[in-house]
């Protein structure tokens, strides 16, 4: 061997078998450095990404909790005993309703606002940066903010209302079953929906300026522009911000975390809250582990169901 | 393609949990590591030095309390006034984080390093310390004449087990805050039962207060709070003595959480907003005036003699909370108490240490600069305590019926079943029910 002061005796193997493949002198050091410098990278992504993953799963099929000194294999005891649980049910179904919900709105009107700040128009510049402020804001701070809006006594939203005439007694938002979820979703839409519109934004200007000229030469209506010619062109990238803004909502915790606490009668109780109680005010490690690990289980299904939706629509457009 | 959502995937389901977990878990060894360091040097200082007064080293992990003067200056004089020990400092995150500290000391108390040989802690996690054997017994070194000089509430949320596993350090409760200058201008009377306070919000909403009666109904910590003392002035309790006896669907808490509905419903004295207040969000409208009663912690005293923040300074009483006939009123017991651990290397300073902090006079010069109700009893009849926090000295009646909350190691799980019962009970009305199954609910939790 030429070197053998290599750490990594395993790329060493795999450079060698290469080498076999693609007899060139040069290439097998080449390989080895490239592995080399890629080792810090792999051992990073392997520390914070796949060992969390792992250790999460490893835990969820054991009773750990330090308080009770118990740490014990239990199999899928955890998994059988939540997939009863109406507790849990009761968090994932408010989970799916706040993630269809609010990714639906924030995608609707992101897309609305970004075909507005898309027009070219006075203090264009300034109004895309005052509309992003929301999105700056840290989420802890807007619930707070939501919650004093929003209350059901002395609230400026209902003052507002009261004033207009649209109501004639206060609505308790925040503490009622039936609006603490829609006030959740809410102030969610009205600190995401910049960031959607940003996406999209960037999306817009892809779309080449000579298409629209030709189009309207050719009298297509600007409402026939945008079904035929707009909303195809951005739609990969539609369908991705809708992706990240999926996978980022179903993962909602500070909002109903500071708002309510996942109440009133558990109506706001979200999957990462109760995970959340269940792992460090309860202890309980194995189980919230368990509760973590469908949550993954339920992303990963979403996610596959957008991929497979974008490639069907690649293969069909050829792109 | 395809292979592009997977990370993606993964990063956001698990991480929230892990990144925590690996937080937790990089703060825990941080601070370990700090920890040790410390106590390296200043057990070498003291070693090095012989005679020079360094002693052995006392690692006291605590809960960052608020205050111009820092523990560590605070415990200065203990380290001055002997010289075989020495107390080291180390802060943890500030009660309010209470759910980061505990995850911390649970982290470094179950490692028998030795890190740790006095602590801090909630009242609420004295069991679970305890069951978990991180606590030492404390009972032989402290007598019962000696435990006889703290509120009984206290010493009976300090015992576990039938052993004294925690040392009172300071204490909070809930109280009846109420506008004295509502009161006495419509020839109404302090409330002493929840009829009478009933009747005086009615009368006072009637001639114009906004509000009747404010308490915290919000899913969370607090609920239980108020939780305990409206079964507790019913007569009744959540767990009985024996912590195993789970009493919440016993007559008493029946009529104690239909009465917690009815203020919102029937009795139309509490706004429905309550449904989704904690403590702030229920002591705003009272301090700006427009509330008559309202129940909540000592802090508020401060607040609403304070001009900057309160329209009623000045106007404010404060009182016992009220109870119903055949029951006493009952407040909730909250504060940090002290424990030494069981991994101690250093066990004899340690309680010595525990002694000096919760003598008479050191309580009184913590509850001066730290703003703390001291845990002894008598430190409420000094004139030091008169001079310097004129207010605690009233509270001494409401201390005296402080209450624990349910002394069990599996309290956390309890919490959550009762925090989420109760407020579908007080949301929905359904009062006897939703009780019935929270029973067994509980009695799943502690008898596993």
């Amino acid at each position: 061997m030429s070197v053998s002061l290599s750490p990594q005796p395993r790329e060493e193997v795999a450079g060698a078998a290469r080498r076999r493949r693609k007899p060139l002198r040069l290439f097998s050091s080449e390989v080895r450095a490239g592995f080399l410098l890629l080792l810090p990278t792999v051992v990073v992504v392997l520390a914070i990404s796949l060992y969390p993953v792992a250790r999460t799963l490893w835990m969820s099929l054991r009773n750990t909790s330090p308080i009770l000194q118990q740490d014990d294999y239990v199999g899928l005891r955890n998994y059988s005993g939540l997939l009863t649980d109406s507790g849990f049910w009761n968090a994932w179904r408010h989970t799916m309703i706040f993630t269809g919900v609010s990714t639906l709105l924030e995608t609707l009107l992101g897309l609305g606002f970004a075909l507005v700040l898309h027009q070219a128009f006075r203090g264009r510049g300034f109004v895309r940066a005052v509309v992003l402020i929301p999105w700056a804001i840290p989420t802890v701070v807007t619930s707070r903010l939501f919650g004093y809006l929003f209350d059901g006594q002395t609230g400026l939203v209902n003052y507002l209302l009261t004033q207009a005439g649209l109501i004639d007694h206060n609505i308790n938002f925040t503490g009622d079953v039936r609006t603490a979820m829609a006030t959740i979703i809410l102030a969610d839409v009205w600190k995401t929906t910049p960031f959607m519109m940003l996406l999209l934004l960037a999306a817009l200007q892809t779309v080449p300026k000579e298409l629209y000229e030709s189009a309207s030469v050719d009298g297509a209506s600007p409402w026939r522009q945008f079904w035929t010619m707009t909303l195809p062109i951005i739609s990969p990238a539609l369908l991705i911000a809708a992706l990240i803004r999926t996978l980022d909502a179903f993962r909602i915790f500070d909002l109903p975390y500071v708002l309510t606490g996942g109440g009133p009668a558990n109506s706001t109780e979200v999957l990462s809250t109760l995970a959340y109680k269940t792992l460090f005010s309860g202890s309980q490690y194995g189980l919230g582990s368990g509760m973590a690990t469908l949550m993954f289980v339920t992303e990963a299904l979403i996610a596959i169901g957008f991929a497979v939706f974008l490639v069907r629509r690649f293969a069909a457009t050829g792109t | 393609m395809t292979d592009e959502p997977t990370p993606a995937t993964r990063t956001p389901a698990v991480a929230p949990m892990s990144r925590r977990q690996f937080l937790a878990l990089g703060a825990g060894s941080l601070g370990a590591l700090a920890l040790t360091a410390c106590g390296q040097g200043g057990g070498g200082s003291g070693g090095g030095a012989g005679a020079s007064g360094g002693g052995k080293t006392i690692n006291f992990v605590t809960a960052k309390f608020e205050s111009t003067t820092s523990m560590q200056q605070f415990v200065d004089p203990y380290n001055t006034s002997q010289s075989n020990y020495k107390v080291v400092v180390r802060e943890l995150p500030p009660p309010s984080s209470s759910t980061e500290v505990h995850q911390q000391l649970a982290q470094q108390l179950g490692s028998s390093s030795g890190a740790v040989d006095v602590f801090t802690q909630d009242v609420i996690w004295i069991a679970e310390f305890a069951s978990a054997g991180w606590s030492m017994d404390l009972s032989s070194e402290f007598n019962d004449n000696d435990r006889s000089a703290f509120f009984s509430g206290l010493v009976d949320a300090c015992t576990y087990d039938g052993k004294f596993v925690a040392v009172p350090f300071y204490l909070d409760a809930g109280q009846l805050y109420y506008r004295k200058d509502l009161l006495s201008g419509n020839n109404l009377v302090v409330p002493t039962t929840w009829d009478s306070l009933t009747q005086s919000a009615q009368t006072l909403m009637k001639k114009g207060t906004k509000l009747g009666f404010l308490w915290q109904g919000k899913q969370a910590e607090v609920l239980v709070c108020n939780l305990v003392e409206f079964v507790g002035s019913a007569g009744g309790a959540i767990l009985g003595p024996d912590s195993k006896t789970v009493m919440i669907a016993d007559p008493p808490a029946v009529t104690a959480v239909q009465f917690m509905y009815d203020t919102m419903n029937g009795l139309g004295i509490t706004p429905k907003g309550v449904l989704s207040w904690d403590e702030e969000p229920s002591r705003k409208p009272f301090t700006a005036g427009q509330a008559a009663f309202l129940r909540q912690w000592s802090y508020v005293w401060g607040v609403s003699q304070d001009k900057a923040q309160s329209d009623v300074v000045g106007k404010v009483g404060v009182a016992p909370l009220p109870h119903f006939p055949g029951g006493k009123s009952t407040a909730c017991l909250g504060g940090y108490q002290l424990g030494v651990s069981q991994n101690s290397q250093n066990k004899d300073g340690a309680v010595d240490f525990v002694r000096w902090m919760t003598s008479e006079g050191t309580q009184l010069k913590y509850a001066e600069q730290f703003g703390s109700a001291p845990a002894v009893e008598a430190a409420y009849d000094s004139a030091q305590l008169k001079k310097t926090q004129p207010s605690m000295v009233a509270l001494k009646t409401t201390f005296q019926g402080g209450t624990p909350r349910p002394v069990t190691p599996k309290y956390p799980q309890v919490s959550l079943a009762l925090q989420s019962a109760i407020s579908g009970a007080i949301t929905s009305g359904d009062v006897e029910t939703t009780l019935k199954n929270l029973k067994s609910q509980i009695e799943g939790i502690v008898k596993s």
